[in-house]
């Protein structure tokens, strides 16, 4: 069975997402030891300086999508199971940075797709609470791990529906985020596939940095960030960067 | 005691409270463990429970992370790969542990 790991990387006006893919794809290598595929625009691929020894997939993305009011290309992760070449593939947000190898264990298990359901702030602020806003259980769509099968298959279908019909999904389950997001399409699909039951996930918790922390410095193990005044440090544990101008430290 | 000192051991106390929880976070994340195609946690209660039920029975049922049953039939393997992922993650917690309380208020 061949491995790898799948992203999606479109750089948008305000952020150029492949230098932080440069960091997130080294990570992956020393880390996980894994292949990797990015899905990218021609744009960025045309901005991507000495681009990384990737297998790369080139599309024309949607951009009809904004969150926190900013541009926000990411709406083809839908598509994960038709771009990745692996017959079992992590995907991964290009600002999830991998400080471990704990993500590699989750390709041998039986599971056809799991995926996270929890996130914690390492701030320990609560800043991500406001993202429970709805009547189903959220997943994080940070990282998903699939084998290519037709129950697979299925979920993903489900969650090209969803995608189509978004605001109706999103009046059935009383989500009032109404920009799309993958983390609800992804759990209003499992939802409907598991016959609105509960599924199979990764029993683990997303280390997440929040946006209003400041990142200043970071190597193959670690990162340390800032606070207001407090600086803190998280190392060996992956961690979920919200806050994209640390590509700039 | 003046309000500048009690704030800086109150700042000093909040950051090894944040840098505590963080550890201890990637302490649980480092028990998760996959046996056999099925996630496990190899924390206190799964051990104990396989250790107990290896004590008469050759061979049993666990139910793993996602409360799927899991037959064990090489409790000694089994139970081995537990203690040995507990150890290396509440080692490294504990490490790390002692930095964090070396640091003088």
């Amino acid at each position: 069975m061949i491995k790898g790991v799948l992203m999606y990387c479109f750089d948008t006006d305000l952020v150029a997402y492949h230098c932080i893919a440069d960091i997130s794809i080294g990570l992956v290598k020393q880390h996980l030891g894994l292949p990797v595929t990015v899905v990218t625009n021609q744009h960025t691929l045309d901005h991507w300086q000495n681009p990384p020894d990737v297998n790369f997939i080139i599309i024309n993305n949607d951009t009809n999508n904004t969150k926190l009011g900013q541009p926000w290309y990411n709406l083809e992760r839908c598509e994960a199971i038709d771009h990745s070449p692996y017959d079992c593939t992590i995907v991964i947000d290009v600002d999830y940075l991998c400080f471990s190898k704990k993500l590699l264990q989750y390709t041998e298990t039986a599971h056809d797709f799991l995926i996270h359901s929890a996130a914690h702030d390492v701030s320990y602020r609560q800043a991500l609470t406001y993202e429970r806003k709805s009547m189903l259980p959220l997943v994080w769509a940070t990282v998903l791990i699939f084998k290519k099968t037709d129950k697979t298959r299925r979920i993903f279908d489900a969650v090209k529906l969803v995608k189509s019909y978004y605001q109706h999904f999103c009046n059935l389950y009383r989500i009032d985020y109404k920009n799309f997001r993958n983390d609800y399409a992804f759990a209003i699909a499992l939802n409907q596939c598991n016959g609105y039951h509960e599924y199979d996930i990764i029993p683990d918790s997303i280390a997440t940095l929040p946006h209003d922390c400041a990142v200043l410095s970071y190597n193959n193990v670690s990162l340390n960030y800032r606070y207001l005044d407090k600086i803190n440090r998280i190392e060996g544990q992956d961690l979920h960067v919200l806050n994209k101008g640390f590509v700039n430290v | 005691m003046d309000i500048n000192e009690l704030k800086r051991h109150s700042d000093l106390s909040f950051d090894r409270a944040v840098a505590k929880k963080n550890l201890l976070s990637r302490a649980e994340s480092e028990l998760i463990t996959v046996y056999r195609d099925h996630i496990f946690r190899a924390d206190a209660v799964t051990i104990s429970t396989v250790r107990a039920l290896k004590e008469s029975h050759d061979q049993f049922y666990m139910l793993d992370s996602n409360s799927n049953p899991v037959e064990i039939d090489n409790p000694a393997e089994f139970l081995n790969l537990l203690i040995e992922r507990q150890q290396a993650a509440l080692n490294s917690y504990h490490q790390a542990y002692q930095s964090l309380k070396s640091l003088k208020d």
